[in-house]
Parts: structure tokens; C-alpha cells; sequence
């Protein structure tokens, strides 16, 4: 029974060997941008919509 | 020949048609929540009294789906399709690209809400398929209304005079054109039977809240989030990359509702792993408008609206965290079918989406309108529906926990009954308090729009400090 739900070990190792990098990647990516925002343009439309929206 | 209009007086023109479609959605959508909780009340009652209104159009299997439908397709999707239309022409520097096509959509959305209501209550319900109760010629007409805003709110950015779509705009635009795409596919016939209608219900049902709610409701707070703070928003790419995982995370998810079912097994791991990649979105959103209102919480005291949002990406951040410990097979062996997932439910849909949109309508409505609720009218209604929403959150929480317990223990089932009977009035006590705070709302909804206005200045700019030079 529980083999069965477990599912074939092999195949469970594969998605989660590639959803699990996408995953990890995502989450360097994230954290990257929350510590460095950069973005000090001035033309930047995040700071546009604040100038110039009527 | 008519005299040429003078450029300012055809803007101001432009400006009144805008907030008259802006109102009018709030108004209906205010209408829908009102009707729709007082059907959660009388629901929340029938766990205490279950032979009160013996009536056939009173029981709880009819009741039930007019709740979750009035709320999610009346309430929440008018208001803020009405809130998107406004943040696409303000951010966009535009008008709306058809005043017309907006009244015609609200008419849709309104058409299929009452024909769904009147058609669930005379029991004519389109099975086991939750959010999609509605008898499918019905959800036509509200596909119809989901492509004519998605046509006009893409027509209205398409017309922008500025260089770059705002974020808002990628959010909402995304999420009426996906939600597009899930209407389509849960009504296309070889769906309807087998293990295909199990894995379209997840997809549907899930995706109903997470590619049509979330996106539209992250939208406008990266709208109004920064208008209120005259701040911009902390990291505009994180924006972009939330969107864009979301995009890719949120579809597939939907399984992780039906584990230890007959669904491929690579389906539901599969679900499972991206539902923790999930916290991707969610972890970066919400740091990302915390970050945003860094050193001016506060403002919280003074000013409404940045409560509601606030407490809007809190239950974000919480709900949608707590979505992911729930996808895990061991949490899902003791939560599955228990009230757990009710408060749940109430935690994304009322903490996270019903304060997002309030906070929102109450920041961009009075801009509008020119009208102002008072602040009695705001505190009544934020401190009354925080305090219900947090009972009602956490008795389900903690009786659901104890169904599960009492369930995997192999008690009698009523055991479980008996045991869930306190939380139950508890239910009851903050779904009142939850329901008094939106007759509270459609008084203040009045003063923004029709009514009196309760003041002639708004106090939120007096609290702004530029900090864009």
C-alpha cells in the first residue's frame, strides 16, 4: 500500500530534480532583486506614475 | 456645427465617465457582497439550527453554492474589474477605450449573477464542480462579460500615451485574459466526466482564485500602494518577476485539491513542488510592498485605505504560505475535507482579497469621485471586519484541525460533529461581525459616491511626503 502511493521512486526523482531547479533558481532570482532593487533612473516608470499621472 | 470643445472640458468630460463606470461597478459589487454574506450568515446558522428554513430553496446544498458564487462573481470580480478599469486609464494617461463596452460588461457580469442565484436556488446546479456551480449557458454570459472587459481594459492600454505598460497593467490585463482561457476550459464538454472533470475542477476552482483574484488585487495595490505613500514601489522587476512566475507556478497547482485520488501521481508531485515554488511569488510580493511602505507603518493610524492594504498583504503572504504547508501530503492527510480549508479559503478570499480591494476602492474611489467616507465609517468597518475575520479564521482553523485528528483517530464521525459544535457559534459570532462591517461599507460606498460626502479633503495627501525627487 505504501509503495503504491508513493509512486515509481525513479519518476518522483525526476520531477522533483526538475521542478526543484526551476524552484531554486526562482528563488536566488528573488531574493537578488530584494536585495539589490536598483532602478535609480529617474525615468524609471515607477517613478513616473507618481510625476505625471493626472 | 458644433463648436470645437475646449480640450480641458472634454477631459473633464472623459474624467466624469470614468468615475460614473468606477462607481457604478463599486455600487453593484457592494450590492453582491452584502447579499452574498447574509447568505453566509444564514448558512453559518444552519450549522447550530439545521431545521431552520426546511424549505427546499433554503437548504444548505442550495445556499451554499449562492454564497460562493454571488461572492466570488458578483462581488469580488465586479469590483475589481471596476478598480482595474480606473488604474488602466489613470496609469496609462488615456481614456477608456469604450465607455460603452463597460456598461455593457457590468450589465454581463450582473445578468449572469442574478440568472445563476435564481437557478442554483431553484436547483438547477451543475453537479460537484465547486465555483462552476452555474448551469453552463449561464457561465456563457459571464465568458462574455470576462471578453468584453478583457477587449476594452487591452483596448485602453493599447491607446496609452505613455512609453511603458505599468505593472498594474500587466497584472490585470494577465488575469482577465487567463481567466479567459479557464472559462473556456470549464465548459468544453469532454471535460464534464471521468478523471477529466476531477483534474479541470482543480484547475478551475484554484485558478478562479489565483490567475483571476490574486492578479487583479496585486495589480491595483502596485497602483494605489504607491499613490497613497507618494512612494514608488520598492523593486519594480520583482513586480514583473512575481507576474511572470506566478504564470508559471499557479496553473498547475489546482491538483494538490484532489491528493490520494485516482490523478497521476506525477500529477499531484508535481503540484506539490510548485506549490512551494508558489512562495516565490508570494514571498517576493509581499516583501516587496512591506519593503515599499518601510518606515511609514505609522501612517496606519491616520489613514485608512494603507490599513486595508496592509492587512490585504498580510493575508496575502500568510494565506498563500499557509496554501503551501496545506499542498503536503502529511498536512493533507489531517486537513483534507475539514473545516480547516474553509478558513483557509476565508483567509485568501476575505483577509487577502476583500481588504485589498477595500483598501483600493477607499484610496481611488474618493480620487474619482471627489467624495470622502468619514473616518467613524472606516474604523467601524476595518475593526469590525479584522476582529470577525480573524474569529471566523481562527475557530475553523482550530476545529478543523481537531475533525482531522478525531478522523485519522477513527472516532465516530459524529464524535467529530460534536467537537466542532462550539467553533460553529464561534463561525457564527465573527461571520456577524464580518457582515455588520459591510452594511457599514455600502454606507460608506453611499458617501463616496451618490451620497453626502463626509468631508471636503481627503486626509491621506496631508500625510504623503514625495519621495520621488
Amino acid at each position: 500500500m505504501e509503495h503504491q502511493m508513493a509512486g515509481p521512486l525513479f519518476g518522483n526523482l525526476i520531477i522533483i530534480a526538475m521542478s526543484g531547479a526551476v524552484t531554486v533558481g526562482c528563488f536566488v532570482a528573488m531574493f537578488w532583486m530584494l536585495l539589490w532593487p536598483g532602478e535609480t533612473d529617474r525615468c524609471h516608470p515607477k517613478y513616473d506614475i507618481l510625476r505625471h499621472d493626472r | 456645427m458644433q463648436p470645437a470643445a475646449h480640450p480641458s472640458s472634454v477631459l473633464k468630460q472623459k474624467d466624469l465617465e470614468l468615475a460614473r463606470v468606477f462607481a457604478a461597478y463599486t455600487i453593484s459589487a457592494t450590492a453582491w457582497l452584502v447579499f452574498a454574506t447574509f447568505i453566509g450568515i444564514l448558512l453559518a446558522y444552519k450549522f447550530g439550527a439545521p431545521d431552520f428554513g426546511s424549505g427546499a430553496w433554503l437548504t444548505f446544498g442550495r445556499l451554499r453554492p449562492i454564497h460562493t458564487n454571488a461572492t466570488f462573481y458578483g462581488w469580488a470580480s465586479i469590483a475589481l474589474v471596476g478598480l482595474a478599469y480606473y488604474v488602466a486609464v489613470r496609469s496609462c494617461r488615456t481614456q477608456l477605450y469604450s465607455v460603452r463596452l463597460a456598461w455593457v460588461g457590468l450589465w454581463l457580469f450582473n445578468i449572469a449573477a442574478i440568472a445563476g442565484t435564481i437557478a442554483l436556488d431553484l436547483g438547477y446546479n451543475d453537479g460537484n464542480l465547486e465555483y462552476r456551480e452555474w448551469p453552463w449557458p449561464i457561465r456563457l454570459i459571464f465568458l462574455s462579460a470576462l471578453l468584453v472587459t478583457a477587449w476594452n481594459l487591452v483596448g485602453t492600454v493599447a491607446r496609452r500615451t505613455t512609453d511603458d505598460i505599468y505593472l498594474s497593467n500587466w497584472y490585470t490585463m494577465g488575469g482577465v485574459l487567463w481567466t479567459c482561457i479557464i472559462a473556456v476550459v470549464a465548459i468544453l464538454p469532454w471535460y464534464q466526466y471521468g478523471l477529466g472533470q476531477v483534474a479541470v475542477s482543480g484547475y478551475y476552482m484554484h485558478n478562479a482564485v489565483g490567475m483571476w483574484f490574486t492578479p487583479l488585487a496585486l495589480g491595483i495595490f502596485y497602483y494605489a500602494l504607491p499613490k497613497l505613500l507618494s512612494r514608488p514601489i520598492y523593486s519594480y522587476a520583482l513586480g514583473v518577476f512575481a507576474f511572470w512566475t506566478n504564470l508559471v507556478f499557479y496553473p498547475i497547482i489546482g491538483s494538490h485539491h484532489f491528493l490520494f485520488s485516482p490523478l497521476p501521481w506525477w500529477l499531484q508531485t508535481t503540484a506539490i513542488v510548485f506549490s512551494v515554488a508558489m512562495l516565490v511569488p508570494v514571498l517576493g510580493g509581499s516583501a516587496n510592498f512591506l519593503l515599499t511602505m518601510r518606515g511609514r507603518f505609522g501612517q496606519m493610524r491616520e489613514s485608512y485605505p494603507l490599513a486595508f492594504i496592509f492587512v490585504g498583504v498580510i493575508g496575502y503572504l500568510v494565506g498563500s504560505s499557509q496554501g503551501t504547508v496545506e499542498a503536503f501530503r502529511s498536512m493533507q492527510a489531517v486537513w483534507h475535507f475539514t473545516n480547516y480549508t474553509v478558513g483557509h479559503s476565508h483567509l485568501t478570499m476575505y483577509g487577502f482579497v476583500n481588504f485589498a480591494v477595500w483598501g483600493c476602492i477607499y484610496a481611488l474611489l474618493p480620487a474619482a469621485t471627489g467624495k470622502y467616507p468619514g473616518q467613524a465609517g472606516l474604523a467601524l468597518h476595518f475593526w469590525m471586519a479584522l476582529v470577525g475575520s480573524f474569529i471566523y479564521v481562527l475557530s475553523l482553523s482550530i476545529g478543523g484541525t481537531i475533525q482531522g485528528l478525531n478522523w485519522i483517530q477513527g472516532s465516530p464521525f459524529i464524535q467529530s460533529v460534536v467537537d466542532m459544535g462550539p467553533f460553529h457559534v464561534w463561525r457564527g459570532v465573527g461571520g456577524i461581525l464580518m457582515f455588520l462591517s459591510h452594511v457599514v461599507f455600502a454606507w460608506n460606498v453611499w458617501c463616496m459616491t451618490y451620497g453626502p460626502s463626509a468631508r471636503a479633503a481627503p486626509l491621506v495627501p496631508a500625510l504623503a511626503r514625495d519621495d520621488t525627487a
